[in-house]
């Protein structure tokens, strides 16, 4: 959103510098993305008197002799609306076209010679040259009521501005802000002044006496022929709704004005007279209008001014004013004139009642319809104009009328009647508070005087009793219930940043475990010569398959990125196979990547709080481009270093059950980790075909454990022994395995450590001879 | 039957089928769609059922080896890498680094989940049904209607239930919730789909947004090492009122200027209606909560300016740790 200082300025006073006001509005009340200093836009710009207009024969030209107050120049204008006795705008040479200060290359105005012999200096301006419009047609002609030639443009009309560009998400919960009133509402907050509140929103005054009657919660003018219908109030709580006669165009219309530079300030373009005064209203104040054709209306109600809002057909068709046609979803809020479209509410009128030059009569529309489905009225038809922004932040059912009267008033336009369909009435709650639950939750000491000027700055109606505070929010306040929304206010407003931080005391924390089983497992893995990796917890259909897992037993995304993202992993180390490649082709030549991390499967189900079953999972790869032995071997020490530093003895025996985390290994060259028989894992190399996938080197393996597991096994005490060692070798002859082996010895040493050795097997050999280490503590 | 032959058999299948494309011709229109689909499901198959046959045949070229013991037959003993080739991934490194600094001042820690459900995400929080905001967050969903968290507030309500006990005892509740969220977005160099958050929340009877500021100061300036400018704005979550976003001023010893505010996170007041969703009476008790990205505060620690290297895998990048 983008708000003018200067019109800001004209609904509070503003004794700050502006770089103090920028910061306080920050601070206060929202985040200013950034400041388009336009304080020199219109430097060298003037208005100036045509004193002759003589067209150049053969050509489309006319040769102008212009009046700067006093001195005269020359200017070649082809515009066609040119003529003798106007007050133009004039860019004097030297001058940079506002409408090119943005761009690489502004566009500075010379001198130059025309057809020859004209000396043309500067330019007369067209509305689009001074970036006000962006239709190229004419020149801008001034209302000599407003200045004289030789004045400046932006004295004329309070050029010399600043542009605040305002970050709209930090505000979803305040319409109210979404107008230059409730925008400077705030900031007279923000500085401790009383905000002054526009007559209109606050009165009824616009019509004469009598001409009103009490309509429920709303109004209505005596006898109105407008008959308002409104399905269900959480549609639509209130539709206010004027039939007025136009008044045709007066002479003024032709000048260039300043609602016209108010709206193209705010980054919105003059579309029509009457257009343009529902557009600056809503700007004004947060409050979206619409102007139906009245004629083509009651046309298509069969003769009668009967508006029913309700909602769409599924499937129900609308051509828009855009000149698209929709096919409604059933969400979606109909305007209908006797339950014939007209306007998809909130987002875009309907062509079919679209305002042009022959509309002599116009129905005009100020109505607060349900944000919930305007919002999915936004999704569904990718309509993001400026009136749906504001009606998706929820615009308060207060104020349609008064804003409706002012509407009229600026339209200048014959009431002939108006109705006022108030179904959705709400009295705003009453919050009882006492000062020392606002200073207790804000840490402040502020007295509550200050506290009442405060809220009664903003318009809050405030009753004392006591310490005790009745605070009711205006109307436009719809976000005012509880204690803790008036504690925002105060806090807010008088600035979080005079809030002292301290510190409380409580008391000491525990240790997480598992953070603490992490953080060693890091340390020993990275002392290993380990690096620690993350890959996202997504993965593909295909990253499944190449790892031979089963993509039904993982959760699926069903909005994912890519295709790439599209499962909840069930293991870690296929997601490390794919960073394997990577390294290999970087090329790393050698390494062990290991990664902890959450894994989920379907097949856990769910758990005591009905979401799925969460494990921890420790992966590992051990990869080299060129080695001939046998990496098993390699990620087995791996794993064993590991968990025996963590004091979890554990064996390696035969997998009693398939589980997922095996499916990429090789059943042949794969191994299962128990402890106390319960499982922790699986240590192995590769399928061929899963390496084959993969495109990786040989020499690879890997292993994966669960960390749930082994943190309750864990343990970091140190056996700590101070007396001799006695260290031997000791080499036998078997052709039965390792583990059978080691049996023997153990049988033999009962006492001892026995570290597994080299093993030698000579060619031709069946047997094998298995070297152990064999350690006594004496 | 050897794999061998039946390997031939289903080429030999497969010839037939693509020989079979030729009749489509004398087929009317009607006819060719219907065989062609029958035709092409047929291929399928005798494709998946050559390759799983192939990828067989490859997996049974391995030769066993003896999985007990700790070497292979005239292979040395295999041994670890040197500690030089090791690396810790930065962002767990700080993030050790972030607990460890919240232990010190008192707080708990639990890890966010990384696969939730709604009512932890919104419901639990204060989000009306069907709110605007619930979109404002570009969350996943899975066929189940599950959701990868996006914010480790998704963690709030089960912090409160697993810590009111402590209120009872007189104490506060003081936890820290690290963890992973997800968000629907485009990756940039500033953007990641994933990424880390830390969550805070504190309960008790007496504490103040005072007591907020004070906490979140002395983290960033522990985790800085240096004294901090800080500042906040009003922001707006559904789950804390009052609710702000706080900022500090980018140390000058990070390559900041005076007035370079860096948005760090996001926090407030507990709502009422969060702590009475958890059984906690918001009469008697208050609290405040925040949440912040991790991988930013470690981007501006180590300089670094592209968020992808973290999840990347990349070696050159990781062993500069």
């Amino acid at each position: 959103m983008k708000i003018s200082l200067n019109w800001l300025k004209q609904y509070v006073d503003i004794k700050i510098p502006d770089d103090e006001l920028v910061r306080l509005i920050g601070a206060r009340l929202v985040e200013v993305e950034g400041v388009i200093d336009e304080t020199h836009k219109y430097d060298n710009i003037f208005v100036v008197k045509v004193e002759r207009a003589e067209k150049i024969p053969e050509t489309h030209l006319t040769l102008c002799q212009i009046n700067n107050g006093g001195e005269m120049f020359e200017v070649v204008c082809g515009a066609p609306n040119v003529r003798e006795g106007m007050l133009a705008v004039w860019i004097a040479p030297g001058a940079i076209v506002p409408a090119s200060v943005h761009q690489d290359a502004p566009f500075v105005i010379g001198k130059r010679k025309m057809l020859g012999k004209y000396e043309s200096n500067g330019m007369l301006a067209g509305a689009d040259e001074l970036d006000f419009d962006d239709k190229h047609e004419k020149i801008a002609e001034i209302d000599p009521a407003m200045a004289k030639p030789g004045d400046l443009l932006a004295d004329v009309f309070d050029l010399n501005d600043l542009i605040l560009e305002i970050e709209n998400k930090s505000l979803t919960h305040r319409p109210d802000t979404f107008g230059i009133i409730g925008f400077a509402r705030e900031v007279a907050g923000i500085m401790g002044q009383k905000f002054e509140e526009p007559e209109f929103l606050t009165h009824e005054e616009v019509f004469p006496e009598g001409f009103l009657v009490k309509n429920g919660n709303g109004v209505q003018s005596k006898d109105s022929n407008l008959k308002i219908e409104i399905a269900d109030s959480n549609l639509c709580s209130r539709y206010t709704a004027a039939y007025l006669k136009v008044v045709d165009a007066d002479e003024k219309s032709k000048y260039l004005s300043k609602m016209q530079i108010l709206l193209a300030k705010s980054g919105m373009m003059t579309v029509s007279r009457i257009v343009d005064v529902t557009n600056y209203l809503m700007l004004l104040t947060g409050q979206p209008l619409h102007a139906f054709d009245y004629d083509k209306f009651v046309a298509l109600a069969g003769g009668e001014a009967k508006i029913i809002v309700r909602s769409a057909k599924q499937g129900e068709k609308l051509v828009l004013l855009d000149g698209k046609e929709i096919e409604c979803i059933d969400s979606d809020i109909l305007i209908t004139a006797n339950n014939v479209p007209v306007a998809l509410a909130g987002a875009m009128g309907g062509k079919n009642t679209e305002i042009d030059g022959n509309t002599k009569s116009i129905l005009l529309e100020s109505a607060s319809f349900s944000l919930y489905d305007l919002r999915k009225t936004q999704m569904a038809h990718g309509i993001f104009s400026e009136a749906i922004t504001r009606f998706t932040k929820g615009v308060p059912a207060g104020g349609t009328f008064n804003i409706l009267a002012e509407a009229v008033k600026e339209i200048s336009a014959k009431t002939v009647s108006l109705s006022d369909e108030f179904v959705g009435y709400r009295s705003a709650d009453c919050v009882k508070i006492t000062v020392d639950e606002i200073n207790g939750l804000l840490g402040t000491k502020y007295d509550k005087d200050l506290i009442v000027k405060t809220l009664e700055n903003v318009s809050f109606y405030v009753e004392q009793n006591g310490e005790m505070l009745k605070v009711v929010a205006p109307y436009w306040r719809t976000d005012i219930h509880i204690k803790e929304d008036v504690i925002e206010e105060v806090g807010r407003l008088l600035g979080y940043d005079n809030i002292v931080p301290t510190l409380p005391l409580h008391g000491t924390a525990e240790k997480n475990s598992m953070f603490e089983l992490k953080h060693t497992i890091r340390d020993l893995m990275a002392k290993y010569g380990a690096n620690e990796v993350l890959t996202y917890s997504f993965v593909s259909e295909k990253l499944l398959n190449k790892a031979q897992q089963n993509a039904k037993n993982s959760y699926r995304i069903v909005n994912s990125i890519s295709p790439e993202l599209q499962y909840v992993r069930q293991s870690i180390v296929p997601s490390l196979l794919e960073k394997t490649y990577l390294n290999e082709k970087l090329p790393v030549e050698r390494f062990a990547i290991f990664e902890m991390n959450k894994i989920y499967r379907k097949e856990w189900g769910l758990n005591s709080e009905n979401v799925p079953v969460e494990k921890n999972s420790v992966g590992f790869v051990v990869a080299e481009r060129k080695n001939n032995e046998t990496a098993f071997y390699k990620a087995k020490l791996y794993a064993a270093k590991l968990l025996d530093e963590l004091n979890i003895k554990a064996e390696f025996l035969p997998l009693k059950k398939n589980e997922a985390e095996a499916q990429p290994f090789e059943p042949k060259r794969m191994i299962g980790v128990y402890a106390n028989d319960i499982y922790l894992g699986v240590v192995g190399e590769f399928k061929n075909s899963v390496r084959n996938e993969f495109k990786l080197a040989p020499y690879l393996a890997g292993f994966e454990l669960d960390l749930d597991e082994v943190l309750q096994l864990v343990s970091y005490k140190k056996e700590i022994f101070f007396g001799k060692k006695h260290v031997e070798d000791l080499t036998i002859t078997s052709d039965k395995s390792y583990a059978e082996a080691l049996k023997e010895v153990q049988a033999k040493y009962p006492n001892a450590k026995i570290l597994p050795s080299v093993i030698y097997q000579a060619e031709g050999q069946k047997s094998k001879n298995i070297t152990f280490h064999i350690e006594h503590n004496q | 039957m050897e794999s061998a032959e039946k390997l031939q058999e289903l080429k030999q299948k497969l010839k037939e089928i693509n020989a079979g494309y030729a009749k489509i011709s004398q087929l009317t229109t009607e006819e060719k769609a219907k065989f062609g689909q029958e035709q092409n499901r047929k291929k399928q198959e005798i494709l998946f059922q050559i390759e799983q046959l192939e990828k067989a045949e490859l997996d049974k070229e391995v030769e066993p080896i003896d999985v007990t013991a700790f070497s292979g037959v005239n292979e040395p003993l295999p041994e670890l890498y040197s500690a030089e080739m090791g690396s810790r991934h930065p962002l767990m490194t700080e993030l050790d680094r972030v607990i460890e600094i919240y232990q010190m001042m008192g707080f708990d820690a639990m890890e966010s989940r990384q696969l939730d459900d709604e009512f932890h995400m919104f419901d639990s929080l204060n989000f009306a049904k069907e709110h605007p905001a619930r979109d404002g967050y570009d969350t996943f969903r899975t066929e189940e209607g599950l959701i990868p968290p996006a914010h480790t507030s998704t963690m709030q309500h089960r912090v409160l239930k697993k810590y009111k006990s402590k209120l009872d005892e007189g104490k506060a509740i003081a936890v820290v919730v690290p963890g992973r969220v997800f968000r629907n977005e485009d990756v940039d160099a500033t953007h990641e789909h994933t990424f880390y958050q830390c969550e805070g929340v504190y309960v008790s009877e007496t504490c103040t947004m005072g007591d907020m500021l004070g906490i979140l100061r002395e983290f960033f300036e522990k985790y800085y090492e240096q004294k901090l400018n800080i500042r906040t704005q009003p922001g707006y979550f559904p789950f804390t009122e009052p609710s702000l976003e706080f900022m500090i001023e980018k140390p000058k010893s990070l390559g900041g200027k005076k007035g370079d505010f860096l948005e760090m996170l996001g926090c407030g007041m507990i709502h009422p209606n969060v702590l009475k969703m958890a059984g906690i009476d918001p009469t008697k008790y208050h609290g405040f909560a925040w949440g912040g990205g991790i991988d930013r505060l470690v981007m501006l620690r180590y300089g670094l300016n592209d968020v992808r290297n973290f999840e990347s895998g990349n070696l050159n990048f990781l062993r500069e740790f």
